[in-house]
């Protein structure tokens, strides 16, 4: 069957089987930051946004989400420039494999776009379908929160 | 990829997607939110027909009673603003307690509820607050109570289209054990009370992850009429769970540890009717 997907403002004209997931669509078309880890939807490594929205790619089927727009973190930064969050989870040191990382980052934009002063409990509850075995989530915690004063600031574009 | 899927249906109608499930039910599924069929992963499913297409993703009201399209997410329920105002935080907090941000944001009210899970806390909680449902079958739309719909035989199964709640000014709470923050129940409780001058008039206690599906329980129900809510009540309602519970035992906990927890959290929510009311 044959889909539209609009990713990060590529339009993609595919054909799909019926019960293809949107994980390996996205990995297919090149976007190789979508990951993935459990398949069992307990991790978030997979993690994309849907119209804005977080959902898990490896339980979401491509046929579902025929004609919608959908960001992976290879449409946040703009060239060589990182997007804040990004630049906050370097300098907190919030990624060590990094594996999770994709997911973490687009959990964070869309709690940002929806609440921009997020509190200590509101970024725990966003993320906490975020599973990482590194850091500990302290550390990135605070990168969401200094990302979100950074990009409350007047020199953000 | 579910590798025996050959066909996926985009039904428009009700009407439609209901004779597309009759026409050969042993390898169709119904598609809501897609977590549940994504996770089956059973080789069985060889037609899926996603119901997103039917629309029924709204939250409306009609007189006295709310409204809710069975396609509509989890997460867009809680923090609807019509919900907010009716039910002040009780789905918003409770459903903040169902599964991740991302699952919320792909489950719905009604594949919630279809699949008859044991550990469904929207299920729980809907139970608690008397809802009914908006089903189409065989003979049409019909409508039944939520907990009519759980007693249904395996064979029956109708399309649900919609989710009513009745303002009618009850009281709720819920709690949930699980071993992480995003993991199934290993037992929930939810408690609706409808206060008058004080006291309980009538109540529902529902508990879910027994590991069965979620049931109210009338012996409590009727034991609570007429109590006064005081500092007292809490710890009876504990008594009262500890003492009537029924359940079993599986791989997440036995039977008489679901017990304990059970009359731990229909405390707790005991504990905040209690707050509320007075």
């Amino acid at each position: 069957m044959k889909i539209t997907l609009n990713v990060n403002g590529n339009l993609h004209e595919i054909n799909i089987d019926p019960g293809d997931y949107l994980l390996e669509i996205l990995r297919d078309l090149g976007y190789k930051s979508v990951r993935r880890s459990c398949h069992s939807a307990s991790c978030g490594t997979c993690t994309v946004l849907v119209n804005g929205k977080p959902i898990l790619s490896c339980s979401t089927f491509a046929a579902s989400v025929d004609g919608q727009t959908i960001e992976t973190v290879e449409g946040l930064s703009q060239g060589e420039k990182l997007h804040p969050i990004q630049e906050a989870i370097l300098e907190e040191g919030a990624a060590q494999c990094g594996y999770c990382i994709p997911g973490i980052v687009l959990t964070g934009e869309a709690l940002l776009r929806e609440n921009p002063e997020p509190s200590d409990d509101d970024i725990k509850l966003a993320l906490n379908g975020n599973v990482c075995r590194c850091t500990g989530y302290e550390s990135q915690n605070r990168a969401i929160k200094k990302a979100a004063e950074a990009m409350r600031g007047d020199d953000y574009e | 990829m579910l590798s025996n899927v050959k066909e996926y249906f985009r039904p428009k109608t009700v009407e439609e997607a209901f004779e597309m499930m009759e026409a050969d039910r042993e390898h169709s599924i119904f598609l809501s939110g897609g977590t549940i069929v994504a996770l089956m992963g059973s080789s069985r499913i060889e037609r899926i027909i996603d119901l997103k297409s039917l629309r029924l993703d709204s939250v409306s009201i009609k007189e006295d009673e709310i409204v809710v399209g069975a396609t509509t997410t989890v997460e867009a329920f809680r923090k609807d603003p019509l919900m907010r105002k009716e039910f002040g935080d009780f789905f918003y907090d409770s459903f903040s307690l169902v599964g991740s941000w991302q699952i919320r944001n792909m489950a719905t009210i009604g594949g919630s509820i279809a699949p008859k899970l044991g550990w469904s806390d929207v299920s729980a909680c809907l139970l608690a607050t008397g809802a009914g449902l908006m089903v189409y079958g065989p003979d049409g739309y019909r409508r039944i109570m939520l907990s009519d719909y759980f007693a249904l035989p395996a064979g029956e199964k109708p399309l649900i289209t919609h989710i009513i709640i009745k303002k009618d000014g009850w009281v709720s709470a819920f709690e949930k054990f699980s071993k992480t923050t995003f993991d199934i129940a290993t037992v929930n409780v939810a408690i609706s009370v409808r206060p008058e001058r004080g006291r309980i008039k009538a109540a529902r206690v529902v508990c879910g992850s027994r590991p069965q599906y979620p049931m109210r329980f009338e012996t409590i129900e009727n034991a609570l009429e007429e109590l006064e809510i005081n500092d007292v009540m809490p710890s009876i309602v504990r008594s009262l769970v500890f003492d009537n519970f029924t359940g079993g035992s599986n791989m997440l906990a036995s039977f008489e540890y679901r017990k304990h927890l059970a009359s731990v959290m229909a405390q707790k929510a005991a504990e905040k009717i209690k707050e509320m009311v007075r």
